[in-house]
C-alpha cells in the first residue's frame, strides 16, 4: 500500500488504516468542447496522453485533477485523502501566501495564523530530541522567519471540544429513555472515522456522532471569528493553518460545514502534516534544534505563554476520560480520581466503567484501528453495543501514530518512535479545561454563555450520509 | 498414457450458471457447490448416485463463489459477490444461516477455516484479507484487517495445523501471515509467479505448498526453518519458503485451482482449457529439487473452463470437479500401486 501513500507516508509495520478504495469514481475530466475532434488519443511513453486534431497535429491532453471536495462528496472511497492529488493544502500552498505577503502592500497583506497541534508538537519533539515547550518555542521562531504573525496550540481550542462533548454527553444520557439513537454516544474528533462512518454506514450511524467540533476546527472558529475580530479584521484576511498529525484533517478542514459564506472563506484554510513541517524544515535547510526560541504567542493581549499544557487521558485527545469524570459527578455525584482501563481484545480496545452498588451504571470504551470500528460498527447495527460512549479513532494507537506523523524506518525503530512520542506528549503539566480562566471568559464574551446559537454555530457542526453511486465504471461480475 | 481418473458421475450442479466452488466435508461424506445462481448446495451419496440434499437459498445476493467447512464440520461459510459471508449452522436435518458478516468493501473471494475451528479469513476484491474469530456463543468478531497485497485476493488458506494464513493475489504474489503481539501480520512474500495467483494449497503436513496461476504454471514451495542444513537464508525466527519446483508446459490456459491429496499426495489441478490433470512426485526425486509427472490427463473434463478440483479428505482419490457449464463431477483416481500390480 505504500506505493499509494505520498513520499513522507510510508507504512511499514502497520496494515490496519483505512487504505483508500479502488472506487473512485472521479478519475477523469471530460472537457466537452464545441466542435468535431478526431477521437484518436495517444499515450506517450512518458505516460502523458495527446490527442490527435483533425488537421493531424497533436495536443496534450490535460491529467484530470480530483479536488478534496470531489473526495468528500464521492461514495467510491472510505477516506482518501492520502491517494488523492492534495494541492489545495500542502506546505507549497502556505509558501505561495507568505510570498504574496512579501510582494504586496501592507494593507493588502493576509495575516498568517498556525495552528499548532499537540501530537504534531510530540512528533517533531522525538525527531530532534527536544522537550516540548523548547519545540514550540523553536517551531513558532521557526514560522515567525517565515513571515508567519502568530503561532497558536490547538490544546486550548481543545478545552471547548472536552467541554461541548461532556456537555452534550450528559444531555444524551439525561434523555436516551425518550431517544434511543441518544446513547452510546460516539466521538467526533476523527476525520477518518467521519468519513468511513458518513461513506458506508450514513444514517445508521450519523444520529450516534457526538456533534463537537473537532480542537482543529474550533480553533478555526476561534481564530476567523475572535481572533480576526480583535486583530479588527475579517475572516477572509486571515490565512488559517494547522498543523496536524493526519492527512484526514485536510478532509475535514474543506468539509462545506466549514466553510464561511459570510466572508467566502474557510475556517481552516490550509492542513500541514507533521511530516510536511519536517519537509519545509529540510527545504529552508534548518534543524529545529538551531533555530533561536522565542516566546510563545498567545491569543490575548500582551500575555505570552510560559509553559505548555495538555489534557489528562492519552494521546488522542482525552475525550473518553474526561466525559467519564464528568459524567461520573453530574450523574452519579462519583469523584473518579483514576481512570482505570482494561483492555479488551486487544490494546486498541479497551474498557471502563463506573459500577454503582455492584452495577456498571457507565460502560466506556475506546477502540482505535479500522479491525476495532468494523466490530462496534457491526455491534451497534445488531443493537448489541452496550457502551454509553466510545472513544472512536481510525488509526491504531490513536492520533499520536496518525498517518502525517514522521515516520522511523522499520516496524521495531516505528515503535520505538511511537513509544518516544508518547512520553513526550504525556511529559506536560495537565490541566483541566474546567480550569482554565480563558476558556469561561472566553464562553462569556465570545460566545455569550446563555446564547445557545452562538455555541451551537461555533462548537457543533452536522454530518451527512453520502448516498452510494453506482456507476458504469464499477461494473460487478 | 494410462488413463487413470475414470468419470464417476455428472451432476447438473448449478444449471444455467457458473459451477464456481465445491468442498468436501471434513468427514467426507457430503460435497457443498456454490454458484453464480446465488445458492449453495450441499450433496451426499446414496448408493452410487449423489444426490442434493440441501439447496441453501436466500443467503446471498449475488454469486456464491466459495464454500469452507468448519473443521468440527458443524458450519459451513460461503463468501459472495455481494461482499458477505455467511455462516450456516448444521442442525436438525437441514442448515440455517446464523450470521452474516459484514465488512469488506466489494466482492469476497474466499474464505478457509483455521484447523481450530476458533479463526476464519475471508478476502476481497477491496484487496484486504480479513481474520475473524469466533466465540462459543457463535459470535464473530474481526481480529484484523491485512492490506498487504496491491491487488484483488484471489484465495485464502491455513495451514494444516499451525496458525499459518497464506493468501494468493491479482497482484501475482503469495503472501503468508502469523499472529504477533494482538496483531496479525504479513511476514513473508512469495514471488516468481508472471501473473495472478488463483489457488494455493498445502501438502497434507504442511511443509509444501503448491500454487497455480494465470501464467500457465504451478509452483511447488517448501519451507526452510531457521538453521535449516541446505544453508537456505531465513528471516529472524520465520521460516522461509522457496521455490523449489515449477512445472510449466502442461497446462494451455490459466490454471484456476489446485488440490493437493492428503491420502495419495498427488496434485490435481483445474485449467482454463476445460481440462483436469493430476500430477505425482517421481520415485526417489530429490526432496529439494523434486520432481513431478503429469500421471492423468482429461482434456474435455468439462465444456468450459474447470474452476475448482478438490480431493476428498477421507477416500483416497475421489475427486470433486466443477465448471463455467454448471456441471459438477466426480472423478476416481487410481493411484499407481507400490509393489507389482501394474505389470
Amino acid at each position: 500500500m505504500a506505493a499509494q501513500l505520498s513520499g513522507i507516508l510510508r507504512l511499514t509495520d502497520l496494515d490496519d488504516f483505512i487504505i483508500p478504495s479502488q472506487e473512485c469514481v472521479k478519475p477523469v475530466k471530460v472537457e466537452k468542447k464545441p466542435g468535431k475532434s478526431s477521437g484518436i488519443i495517444r499515450i506517450e511513453d512518458d505516460g502523458s496522453y495527446v490527442q490527435m486534431n483533425l488537421d493531424g497535429g497533436f495536443q496534450k491532453l490535460e491529467k484530470a485533477k480530483i479536488t478534496l471536495n470531489d473526495c468528500l462528496a464521492c461514495s467510491g472511497c472510505i477516506t482518501s485523502a492520502e491517494s488523492v492529488l492534495i494541492i489545495q493544502q500542502s506546505h507549497e500552498e502556505l509558501y505561495k501566501v507568505l510570498n504574496e505577503n512579501k510582494v504586496t502592500g501592507s494593507q493588502h497583506q493576509k495575516l498568517v495564523v498556525v495552528s499548532v497541534s499537540p501530537q504534531s508538537r510530540a512528533s517533531l519533539a522525538a525527531k530532534y530530541n527536544l522537550g516540548i515547550t523548547d519545540t514550540a518555542r523553536r517551531l513558532t521562531a521557526f514560522f515567525k522567519n517565515l513571515g508567519v504573525h502568530s503561532v497558536f496550540d490547538t490544546t486550548f481550542s481543545r478545552n471547548f471540544s472536552l467541554l461541548e462533548s461532556q456537555r452534550e454527553f450528559v444531555q444524551r444520557f439525561r434523555s436516551h429513555n425518550q431517544d434511543n439513537k441518544a446513547l452510546p454516544m460516539l466521538a467526533s474528533a476523527c476525520p477518518g472515522w467521519i468519513c468511513y462512518a458518513e461513506k458506508t454506514h450514513g444514517s445508521y450511524i450519523i444520529p450516534y456522532i457526538s456533534t463537537t467540533r473537532s480542537p482543529q476546527q474550533v480553533m478555526g472558529s476561534l481564530v476567523k471569528d475572535y481572533f480576526a475580530k480583535q486583530q479588527a479584521t475579517t475572516a477572509d484576511q486571515v490565512y488559517h493553518v494547522t498543523v496536524m498529525p493526519c492527512y484526514d484533517k485536510k478532509l475535514e478542514a474543506s468539509r462545506p460545514d466549514f466553510f464561511n459564506t459570510e466572508y467566502n472563506t474557510r475556517d481552516v484554510d490550509c492542513v500541514i502534516t507533521s511530516g510536511e513541517v519536517l519537509k519545509m524544515l529540510e527545504k529552508e535547510g534548518v534543524s529545529l534544534s538551531n533555530v533561536d526560541p522565542v516566546p510563545l504567542d498567545s491569543m490575548f493581549d500582551s500575555e505570552t505563554e510560559e509553559e505548555m499544557i495538555g489534557h489528562s487521558g492519552g494521546g488522542s485527545g482525552g475525550y473518553l476520560e474526561h466525559i467519564f469524570t464528568h459524567a461520573a459527578k453530574e450523574l452519579f455525584a462519583t469523584e473518579v480520581h483514576e481512570v482505570t482501563y482494561k483492555t479488551l481484545r486487544n490494546r486498541d480496545f479497551q474498557e471502563v466503567t463506573l459500577e454503582k452498588d455492584g452495577a456498571a451504571v457507565l460502560r466506556f470504551a475506546l477502540a482505535y484501528g479500522f479491525r476495532n470500528i468494523q466490530n462496534l460498527v457491526q455491534k451497534l447495527k445488531r443493537g448489541k453495543l452496550t457502551y454509553h460512549y466510545v472513544e472512536v479513532m481510525a488509526c491504531p494507537s490513536g492520533c499520536l501514530n496518525g498517518g502525517g506523523q514522521i515516520r522511523a524506518e522499520g516496524p521495531k525503530a516505528s515503535k520505538d518512535l511511537l513509544q518516544q512520542v508518547e512520553e513526550l506528549y504525556s511529559n506536560v503539566k495537565v490541566q483541566a479545561p474546567e480550569v482554565n480562566q480563558r476558556v469561561q471568559e472566553l464562553y462569556h464574551q465570545w460566545l455569550n454563555h446563555s446564547d445557545s446559537n452562538s455555541i451551537e454555530k461555533s462548537l457543533h457542526t452536522q454530518y451527512h450520509a453520502v448516498e452510494r453511486t453506482s456507476s458504469a465504471l464499477n461494473i460487478k461480475w | 498414457m494410462k488413463q487413470r481418473l475414470k468419470l464417476e458421475g455428472r451432476l447438473a450442479g448449478h444449471p444455467d450458471s457458473r459451477a464456481w466452488f465445491t468442498a468436501w466435508s471434513p468427514a467426507g461424506s457430503l460435497l457443498a457447490s456454490c454458484g453464480g445462481d446465488r445458492a449453495v448446495r450441499v450433496w451426499a451419496s446414496e448408493g452410487t448416485e449423489w444426490v442434493c440434499k440441501w439447496v441453501l437459498e436466500d443467503g446471498h445476493q449475488r454469486t456464491v463463489r466459495k464454500v469452507a467447512w468448519s473443521p468440527c464440520g458443524n458450519y459451513l461459510a460461503s463468501v459472495s459477490f455481494d461482499a458477505t459471508t455467511c455462516i450456516w449452522r448444521k442442525q436438525d436435518g437441514g442448515f440455517e444461516c446464523i450470521t452474516t458478516l459484514e465488512g469488506h468493501e466489494n466482492e469476497v473471494k474466499s474464505v478457509a477455516w483455521a484447523p481450530s475451528g476458533n479463526l476464519l479469513a475471508t478476502c476481497s476484491r477491496d484487496k484486504s484479507v480479513w481474520v475473524w474469530e469466533v466465540d462459543e456463543e457463535d459470535e464473530y468478531e474481526c481480529v484484523s484487517v491485512l492490506n498487504a497485497h496491491t491487488q484483488d485476493v484471489k484465495h485464502v488458506i491455513w495451514h494444516p495445523n499451525g496458525e499459518l494464513l497464506v493468501s494468493g493475489s491479482y497482484d501475482n504474489s503469495i503472501k503468508l501471515y502469523k499472529e504477533e503481539d494482538d496483531d496479525w501480520v504479513c511476514f513473508d512474500t512469495l514471488e516468481g509467479h508472471e501473473s495472478t495467483v488463483w489457488s494455493i494449497a498445502f501438502d497434507q503436513n504442511g511443509d509444501r505448498l503448491a500454487s497455480c496461476s494465470d501464467d500457465k504454471t504451478l509452483k511447488i514451495w517448501k519451507e526452510y526453518k531457521p538453521g535449516n542444513e541446505q544453508g537456505v537464508m531465513c528471516n529472524g525466527s520465520n521460516s522461509c519458503w522457496k521455490c523449489i519446483c515449477t512445472l510449466s508446459g502442461y497446462h494451455t490456459r490459466t490454471v484456476y485451482d489446485v488440490s493437493w491429496c492428503p491420502n495419495t499426495g498427488a496434485i490435481a489441478t483445474a485449467c482454463g482449457d476445460d481440462a483436469i490433470r493430476v500430477f505425482e512426485e517421481d520415485p526417489n526425486s530429490d526432496p529439494h529439487q523434486p520432481t513431478f509427472s503429469l500421471v492423468a490427463h482429461v482434456p474435455k473434463a468439462h465444456a468450459q473452463d474447470v474452476n475448482c478440483v478438490a480431493w476428498n479428505p477421507k477416500q483416497p482419490g475421489l475427486l470433486a470437479s466443477c465448471s463455467d457449464d454448471g456441471d459438477i463431477a466426480i472423478w476416481r483416481y487410481e493411484a499407481e500401486l507400490a509393489t507389482g500390480c501394474s505389470t
